[in-house]
């Protein structure tokens, strides 16, 4: 596993998802399928994104909320992927990644909110006599940034190696059947894709709307 | 300042919230305006306060700030009119960003993953489909807000954002349903699923409909602790 990679990737993660630029590669979707890419499982990574992306979707982070931190840990559970798997699909390699993944955000959005507190700190502070203000708020306000790229990075290197030595040690005595462990997550995607029609008003308002797509799909599945 | 105004969240916290990247993307506007240090100091300590706003919609506060700063209004004005609008910014981006855009484009990923999309179509569609917006909607709050100055707010009150949010949610509900199918038939994977998780997936996706975003906790719990008993069944034969 290439950490310094890692850790500059995790950290760009971890500063879009709140500090700059918010461009959304910090979506568990794009983040592990850049840390799958960057380790040589790019297809396997983005599947990995998806199902984590469907436990993701219904996260809002409104106001000051307290949330987990989806992106890093997918980054990092790709990586650990990327480290134990064997050739192609390892469907019960990509389980115990995702399962690492659904745990590692709560690690990871717990390090958000350090961060923050950390931000009070340096940006609560009296102008000295001498100073000047305004390159005191640039220099407060990028060294806030950079502490913020380093705890992506760090996070996620951390998750990536922690995630492999327990996947690895996790994946030989594994008992369930490869189809049984893609049909789970699968299950479980499933569901939260479903649990997201609150997000866009709901069964009662847009039922209509939804059973369209539902009919689309369907007839998309018959004509594949 | 359009560009610093990316990095508004980049000193979050929970005493000032992005007071700090507003005076920070603020800092060009405010040089051209007060060429003194004294009065840019202080011009950069009253905007180094507590504001909130969403991201996106930060730009056309900065841009609304700085037409009232080179107009030379009064710093209480301008106090006000952050307080009035802070508010509204933050409720609406959150209300049309995070609730309805971002999870519109993320199912539109999801939907092609599960169509049997390439690997890198899935985050590149994504990437450019959702942030043609959110650029868009930055530089057209940008430049409402130098063009409007103080009455910005007039300006988004007869704007097409409520109309936007309506047409993308009937958009989002209509992938939803697109999604299910492509999803529980299992077409992201090469092979498929057998029916028996295919019944499983559309039972799942039924409880989802019922339970909503509160289904998540207790379903990623059950998926750890099937992990977990995968593993001791597998240690105890």
């Amino acid at each position: 596993m290439n950490l310094p990679l890692l850790l500059v990737l995790g950290g760009f993660i971890g500063l879009d998802a709140t500090s700059a630029p918010q461009l959304m590669i910090s979506r568990p979707i794009v983040a592990a399928t850049l840390s799958g890419l960057a380790f040589g499982h790019p297809a396997e990574g983005m599947l990995l994104g998806v199902i984590l992306e469907a436990f993701s979707l219904v996260i809002l982070p409104v106001g000051a909320a307290k949330y987990p931190e989806s992106g890093t840990a997918a980054a990092a559970a790709a990586a650990a992927y990327a480290s134990v798997a064997a050739p192609g699909l390892d469907a019960p390699v990509l389980f115990l990644s995702a399962a690492f993944g659904l745990v590692w955000e709560r690690v990871t959005g717990a390090t958000v909110t350090w961060v923050r507190r950390l931000n009070e700190r340096l940006v609560e502070w009296r102008p000295s006599p001498g100073r000047v203000v305004s390159r005191e708020v640039e220099r407060r306000h990028v060294a806030a940034m950079c502490a913020d790229f380093l705890r992506g990075g760090l996070v996620t290197v951390v998750g990536a190696v922690a995630g492999a030595a327990l996947i690895g040690i996790a994946a030989p005595i594994w008992t369930l059947r490869a189809g049984a462990a893609l049909g789970i997550m699968f299950v479980g995607a499933a569901a939260m894709v479903a649990a997201s029609l609150p997000l866009f008003g709901g069964w009662r308002e847009r039922r209509l709307a939804f059973s369209l797509g539902i009919l689309c799909g369907l007839l998309m599945v018959l004509f594949r | 300042m359009f560009l610093r105004s990316f990095a508004v969240q980049g000193s979050w916290n929970y005493r000032s919230l992005i007071g700090t990247g507003f005076a920070f993307a603020l800092l060009p506007a405010l040089r051209e305006i007060y060429r003194e240090r004294g009065e840019l100091d202080a011009a950069v300590e009253r905007h180094n306060g507590l504001f909130n706003s969403h991201p996106y919609l930060a730009p056309l506060a900065l841009g609304a700030v700085a037409a009232m700063e080179a107009e030379g209004e009064s710093p209480a004005l301008i106090d006000r009119f952050k307080t009035a609008i802070r508010g509204s910014l933050g409720t609406l981006g959150d209300r049309l960003i995070w609730a309805t855009w971002r999870p519109l484009c993320l199912l539109i990923a999801i939907a092609l993953a599960a169509a049997g999309a390439a690997w890198w179509v899935v985050p590149v569609a994504f990437l450019v489909v959702y942030n043609v917006g959110h650029v868009w909607l930055r530089w057209w709050g940008f430049r409402a807000g130098l063009r409007e100055g103080r009455n910005v707010g007039e300006k988004l009150r007869h704007s097409a954002v409520g109309t936007a949010q309506r047409g993308s949610s009937v958009v989002g509900a209509f992938l939803v349903g697109l999604a299910l199918p492509l999803l529980v038939s299992g077409g992201v994977l090469a092979d498929g699923m057998g029916w028996e998780w295919v019944a499983a997936a559309s039972a799942a996706a039924l409880l989802g409909l019922r339970r909503g975003p509160a289904l998540r906790s207790p379903l990623a719990i059950v998926l750890v602790a099937v992990a977990i008993f995968g593993c001791l069944t597998g240690l105890l034969e």
